[in-house]
């Protein structure tokens, strides 16, 4: 766990470093340390905890987008709040019992809410308050899930895999589940999502939409699919529902939208819905590749989107559609980064955003739904409806003279060539992820 | 390795074009240059095809989890597409000589050109798709920034559209990939697949969309309409000859028992194109719509030969297929360019070019007399043969199809009547028809491509003939 000590101090220490020019420096050299004590996979030695090669490469591809937000980023408090972040993404992905997860899951939460707690305005606020009950409630449900869990199993540090599952902890764990589903943004418990993403700052909502929701899917399917694999049976039929539901109504919502950011939240809700759709192919061999798959390149291309919105709207979250009218004409570089990543969102080849949807689709066809991928399949076609949209806003269309986007600073073009070559790698180099496997090391 | 430089190389250039060709310009014969040495690369590889079966090019990036394994695999009849291609892109090279925004434009053009040699020459399924869905992108760009007024809604159209054939095509991939085991086509044996029938159809609709066929045709009359003259050739010549290309490779010659059991379907689908897209060009006025629903009758041409599932069948359907290329694009580019200058796209506000411009008046005649199958051109010898191999395998009642030919002198003729010949119109009278001599000069060798072809079939036969002949196990052909 040298990399979650070397994060943690990473981060409390950066406070001290605030207004110095060492600041930035700083933590770009420590996430780079700790990325390389993940690479030389150091040993974990504590209890409940355990890493494996997919759960390390994630969080490679976590501190890339660290890397590239702290280069991104200007308000420091966010940086130190983004390696807290980066330090429970290390807690959550390594969690191998119960309570370890809810732990860190919490610690997640807890670093949620206070990421969104800048708040400059009354819609910041609106966004900050919805996704703080929402935590709320969503905590409550997990306790309430692992004292029900508990009290059927009769410890309290259960390990989900060689068990036989009683009702109470069957109850206890659904229990569980439907406050993590809060977080995930799964329809009907994604209300919070749209609006939080999309009012709070768009750097913030790059962090929790863009990191902190893959590393909890991630992280999920790892710790619970022993008991997804044992009660398929009896939850296939609520988790199919879910998913299609929350890819649909993702899509449909993100159609209507004038604001960047809440299209983006919304099609943040769809991803959520094709990730989900991967846990009703548990048995396949192919789901933890999928969902492994689906997690990187979202955490590019979101993380991405988030940062580009936030540099060209000078951290304010109400860019709309107009305003990118013509982007091309006087940024054609943030055109491109724009239209790659979207691209990659939308599923065209080459660019990761593909291989992830072809694999988690694949896994659903393998565990034999076909039906369910074909529903995914014309969602990406519907999808194509408001990415297309989006990119012919950038290309196609005369821009308005008062235009109010800002011009892109040098480091945050750096930051958003890391990220794109990010999308461009696990586009081609698929070999990378299929490499990996979530057995302990 | 050269090959592998072939798809990835054109993708990378593009890039490089696009950022340091603007202010020096040279676009243009960076992609000349790119896209004869193109064709002269095809060339040496239909050289060099082994007598039968596939010549294997290469096998990159191997993983063999999910297959996901670049295999290039060449034989006869993907070589003949490869050349189709080439002398495509260098025709829509040549009549987008003065366009604007060059590099940007003749970027996305090389850009195109990777993947659309990679589909033809990729013989994995996975990769097949990844270069199909790439060639959208280029396009969806060409329509919407250098497009007409409704160039958006043509472009956001396409994309969807398309798109939606994509993912039929993807759901079909991994039915068949669960249930042989193998992305690779030329190893996906019907007999072992457990729902041939589901995969059938979702190929089937994939291609009859992008081909397209009657009722999934809607996109396209829009999107020829409003791209610029030279993407509407690129449209006409490749995109529709990539949904033939998977018809006839996928559709037809993998699911030989099920193209045997549904051959009515595209049969039927072929007819309902052909003769609505022939009553749609003779009702409309506004020419590049008229030119547009000629190109989609072909296709339905082209399905009739296909669904014939015989040698000489999928030979006509290929030599067809080469014939339209060659005709259509000649006829788009003049109709772009008419509009170009008389500001209409009315047929009825032309009249009487031919005392202004008798050359590109007489070079749209012989396009559009190779469309209606005039004896001596191509579209003659291409017509006739898928009406002998349709006759031979479905009856004389197909003989109907000639019917369609008439439908087409009709509308041909009228066209003439309306915009070359009669009285000459106000609009004509002011208008100066001067063009480009490097786009005049790439019509006319088209015109005479169309015309040699027409007298000489036999050297295009010699190497179509030979595409199909390898396919001795086919169910029902002989």
């Amino acid at each position: 766990m040298s990399a979650f000590v070397l994060m943690l101090f990473a981060a409390l220490f950066s406070l001290a470093l605030h207004r110095t020019f060492v600041f930035k420096p700083f933590v770009l050299l420590m996430i780079v340390l700790s990325g390389f004590l993940i690479f030389l996979k150091t040993p974990v030695l504590m209890y409940g905890f355990a890493q494996s090669s997919a759960t390390n490469l994630f969080l490679l591809v976590i501190f890339i987008a660290l890397l590239a937000f702290t280069l991104s980023e200007d308000k420091e408090i966010n940086i130190t709040q983004s390696l807290f972040i980066g330090a429970a993404s290390v807690l959550i992905l390594r969690s191998a019992t119960l309570l370890t997860f809810v732990f860190s899951f919490e610690a997640v939460s807890i670093i949620s809410f206070a990421v969104v707690g800048h708040i400059r305005s009354s819609i910041q606020a609106d966004g900050a308050v919805k996704m703080f009950i929402s935590g709320a409630l969503a905590t409550a449900l997990i306790v309430l899930g692992l004292a029900l869990f508990t009290f059927g199993g009769g410890n309290f540090n259960l390990s989900l895999s060689n068990m036989h599952f009683n009702a109470f902890m069957e109850v206890g764990l659904w229990v569980m589940l439907g406050g993590i589903f809060y977080k995930l943004t799964i329809v009907p418990m994604h209300a919070w999502a749209a609006d939080s993403y999309a009012n709070i700052k768009p750097s913030s909502a790059a962090l929790l939409s863009g990191i902190a929701k893959s590393v909890v899917f991630v992280a999920v399917l790892k710790l619970f699919e022993p008991f997804f694999i044992q009660t398929l049976h009896v939850s296939i039929f609520i988790l199919i529902v879910l998913s299609v539901l929350t890819m649909t109504l993702g899509n449909i919502l993100a159609m209507f939208q004038k604001r960047v950011g809440k299209m983006l939240a919304y099609s943040s809700i769809a991803q959520a819905g094709y990730m989900l759709m991967v846990f009703i192919a548990v048995k396949s061999s192919y789901a933890q590749i999928g969902l492994l798959y689906l997690a990187i390149a979202y955490v590019f291309m979101q993380t991405a989107l988030y940062l580009l919105l936030d540099n060209i709207g000078g951290g304010i979250s109400d860019i709309t559609l107009d305003d990118v009218k013509g982007l091309v004409k006087k940024d054609r570089l943030v055109s491109f980064f724009f239209a790659v990543q979207i691209f990659s969102l939308a599923g065209v080849p080459l660019l990761a955003g593909f291989m992830g949807k072809a694999i988690a689709t694949y896994a659903v066809v393998d565990a034999g739904y076909w039906i369910v991928a074909l529903i995914a399949l014309l969602n990406s076609t519907f999808s194509i409806g408001y990415y297309g949209w989006f990119i012919k806003n950038i290309y196609f269309d005369h821009g308005v003279k008062q235009s109010r986007v800002m011009s892109v600073t040098t480091s945050a073009k750096i930051a958003q060539i890391i990220l794109l070559g990010g999308t461009l790698f696990f586009g081609i180099f698929a070999f990378v992820v299929f490499h990996t496997s979530f057995c302990s090391l | 390795m050269i090959y592998l430089l072939t798809i990835f190389l054109p993708m990378l250039l593009a890039g490089y074009i696009y950022l340091f060709t603007r202010r020096i310009g040279g676009a243009k014969y960076i992609a000349l240059a790119l896209f004869v040495a193109l064709f002269i690369e095809a060339w040496l590889t239909y050289a060099n095809l082994l007598p039968s079966g596939y010549t294997i090019l290469g096998s990159y990036l191997d993983v063999k989890r999910f297959d996901f394994v670049l295999t290039l695999q060449v034989d006869r009849f993907s070589v003949i597409m490869l050349l189709l291609v080439s002398v495509l892109l260098i025709f829509v090279t040549l009549t987008s000589w003065s366009v604007k925004h060059q590099s940007a434009y003749f970027s996305l053009l090389i850009f195109f050109a990777g993947p659309i040699f990679g589909l033809f020459m990729s013989t994995n399924l996975l990769w097949f798709f990844i270069f199909w869905e790439l060639t959208l992108i280029p396009v969806y760009f060409l329509i919407g920034i250098w497009g007409d007024k409704q160039r958006i809604f043509a472009a956001m159209k396409f994309f969807i559209y398309t798109h939606l054939a994509s993912m039929l095509m993807l759901l079909a991939f991994f039915l068949l990939y669960k249930q042989s085991g193998t992305f690779d086509m030329t190893q996906i044996k019907e007999g072992v697949l457990t729902t041939p029938a589901l995969i059938w159809w979702l190929l089937f609709i994939a291609f009859a969309i992008k081909m397209p066929l009657f009722p999934f045709h809607t996109w396209l009359p829009i999107a020829h309409v409003e791209a610029p003259a030279p993407v509407s050739s690129l449209l006409a010549g490749v995109l529709l000859k990539m949904g033939a290309y998977g018809m006839i490779r996928l559709v037809v010659l993998m699911l030989p028992h099920q193209a045997q059991k549904y051959d009515y379907i595209i049969l039927i689908l072929g007819l309902a194109t052909l003769f609505y897209s022939a009553f749609m060009a003779l009702y409309t006025t506004h020419i590049k719509k008229m030119v547009a629903y000629s190109s989609i009758s072909h296709m339905g041409l082209v399905a009739i030969a296909i669904s014939a599932l015989s040698f000489s069948g999928l030979s006509s359907a290929l030599f067809e297929m080469i014939g339209h290329a060659l005709t259509i694009s000649i006829l788009f580019v003049i109709a772009g360019i008419f509009h170009e200058k008389t500001g209409s796209w009315q047929m009825g506000d032309m009249g009487g070019i031919m005392q202004k411009a008798p050359y590109l008046a007489t070079l749209f005649v012989i396009g559009g007399l190779a469309a209606l199958g005039l004896p001596s051109t191509i579209g003659f010898v291409g017509e006739l043969s898928v009406l002998i191999s349709a006759i031979m395998a479905h009856g004389v009642w197909l003989a109907v199809i000639a019917a369609a030919s008439l439908l087409s002198a009709g509308y041909f003729i009228w066209a003439f009547r309306r915009v070359i010949y009669g009285k000459q119109s106000k609009v004509v009278a002011l208008t100066n028809f001067s063009i480009n001599p490097v786009v005049f000069g790439a019509l006319v060798i088209f015109a005479i491509l169309v015309i040699a072809f027409g007298i000489f079939p036999q050297f295009l036969f010699s190497g179509i003939d030979r595409a199909f002949d390898t396919y001795h196990l086919l169910g029902g052909l002989a």
